[in-house]
């Protein structure tokens, strides 16, 4: 019987070390998954798909890649050593508030829906999924400069990406937005 | 749930030795060294403004990014840690070696510890290694081809360039002297399975390092090594680095020294942690970057 009862007592305490060890060790930091807003990557355009669709840069200027990942793509535009501007391509899919500031926009580039984000920031918006966006660096670009390198940008080409559906919850509130629209 | 990138960018120290040893060092490179530790401040440098509402929306959007473990830039920042506690593990071994050589009872331990070299030039590849694992998660493969990747590695060895001097000094040229870089290939070639198994960083990275077992590390390690060193050579020569030169450097900032450069490459490595500290830095830069493209 007292052996018994020492096996037992021997069970429950490996059974609750075990599971003491699987709450309280950060098991979960190295677990695959963990993606932006749970959106599944297989809904977001990878990353590389946005390289080519980059200007080109202007003789004295060099266009570095920094950042690759999915759904983004960013590049410095450098004149020798100094960072002119960011570049970047991003698919909304992980971020559909930054898509709502497009709908109070009255300019466009190339017809896409252009806005201004502080004195150095301006975004394009395309096929209502892409954003578009030049950051100015140091002493900056002006707006104009800004626009040029928008519309350096492959546009059509990036209007033209195959994008997967958009996650459900997201696609239900542009459904929504439409019906506000319409009414 | 474990600190964002950006709050522990915000827990950095603004002053202590770390500090002031990076500051020491930030005299040898071209260009002013800031002690960023302000996420704000970060931020509106990035973005180029200072509108509360913008630098509240990247903010948000750099901590959903930085909670993503699927994105990596938590992942860099652990790799750091993981290098972090091994070399002040590492440190704290040599201390007490050099210390327990002068006490009998304590000159056991002494001959037990592994050679210091050998042990350094471990530390030394695993950090390099890190570096290169932390880059990939953290950028990504940036670029169409190898070129691209190559110019984007050199723009980050151009930006970090305070972290890499601090590297090459605190961990090359003042603890295995100023012919640190060319010894490097020999004395990783004497680092066998059982003193890589001993080193606590390797512990933390050998789930993120390509291959399976520890020879295979050991290879990859070697060259990533390699592949740094390149780089690296092209770095100290341009800026005409060597252990005299760190050790002035961090006499106009920690005050006189009088030891020799490995005891103060000890001490550094047991009571600073410029790893950590910068890598936190630019692991932030290129996260708040993002963001702001993405808002």
């Amino acid at each position: 019987m007292a052996r018994l009862i020492r096996w037992g007592l021997g069970l429950l305490l490996a059974g609750a070390l075990l599971i003491a060890a699987l709450l309280l060790l950060p098991l979960g930091e190295w677990l695959p998954g963990g993606t932006v807003g749970e959106v599944p990557t297989s809904a977001v355009v990878n990353g590389t798909a946005f390289n080519r669709l980059f200007p080109a840069a202007e003789p004295g200027e060099q266009l570095v890649f920094t950042q690759e990942k999915r759904g983004f793509s960013q590049a410095r535009l450098k004149q020798g050593e100094a960072t002119l501007a960011l570049l970047a391509i991003a698919d909304t899919a992980t971020a559909p508030e930054a898509r709502q500031k497009f709908d109070a926009s009255a300019e466009t580039i190339a017809g896409w829906p252009l806005v201004e984000q502080g004195p150095q920031a301006s975004a394009l918006l395309v096929a209502e999924r892409f954003q578009v966006k030049v950051i100015g660096q140091g002493t900056g670009l002006d707006e104009l400069q800004r626009h040029e390198l928008l519309g350096a940008f492959d546009l059509q080409g990036l209007a033209a990406l195959q994008a997967p559906a958009l996650p459900q919850r997201q696609a239900g509130g542009r459904a929504l937005n439409r019906a506000a629209e319409d009414a | 749930m474990s600190a964002t990138v950006l709050e522990r960018l915000e827990r950095l120290p603004r002053r202590n030795l770390t500090v002031l040893a990076l500051r020491g060092i930030s005299t040898l490179v071209p260009g002013e060294w800031r002690n960023l530790t302000s996420a704000d401040a970060l931020i509106s440098e990035v973005i180029g403004s200072d509108d509360p509402g913008l630098i509240a929306q990247v903010r948000a959007r750099a901590d959903l990014l930085s909670r993503a473990r699927h994105e990596g830039y938590g992942r860099a920042l652990s790799l750091y840690d993981a290098v972090d506690r091994s070399q002040r593990a590492g440190g704290g071994l040599r201390l007490l070696a050099s210390v327990g050589g002068g006490v009998p009872l304590l000159r056991r331990v002494a001959d037990l510890t592994p050679s210091s070299d050998t042990l350094q030039a471990a530390d030394l590849g695993l950090k390099v290694t890190a570096e290169l694992l932390a880059f990939t998660q953290v950028n990504g493969l940036p670029g169409d081809s190898f070129g691209d990747f190559a110019a984007s590695l050199a723009e980050y060895g151009s930006e970090a360039r305070v972290r890499m001097a601090a590297l090459v000094c605190f961990d090359a040229l003042l603890p295995l002297g100023d012919l640190a870089l060319q010894r490097l290939d020999e004395l990783l070639g004497r680092v066998g399975q059982r003193e890589l198994r001993e080193l606590p960083a390797y512990r933390g990275m050998a789930s993120l390092i390509p291959g399976r077992g520890e020879q295979a590390h050991l290879g990859f390690i070697r060259r990533g090594v390699d592949t740094w060193l390149g780089w690296a050579g092209g770095f100290v020569s341009g800026l005409g680095l060597s252990g005299q030169k760190a050790v002035q450097a961090l006499e106009t900032s920690l005050g006189p020294w009088q030891g020799r450069f490995e005891q103060l490459a000890t001490f550094l490595d047991v009571f600073t942690d410029t790893y950590r500290h910068t890598g936190t830095q630019a692991v932030a830069r290129r996260l708040v970057e993002r963001a702001a493209a993405e808002i």
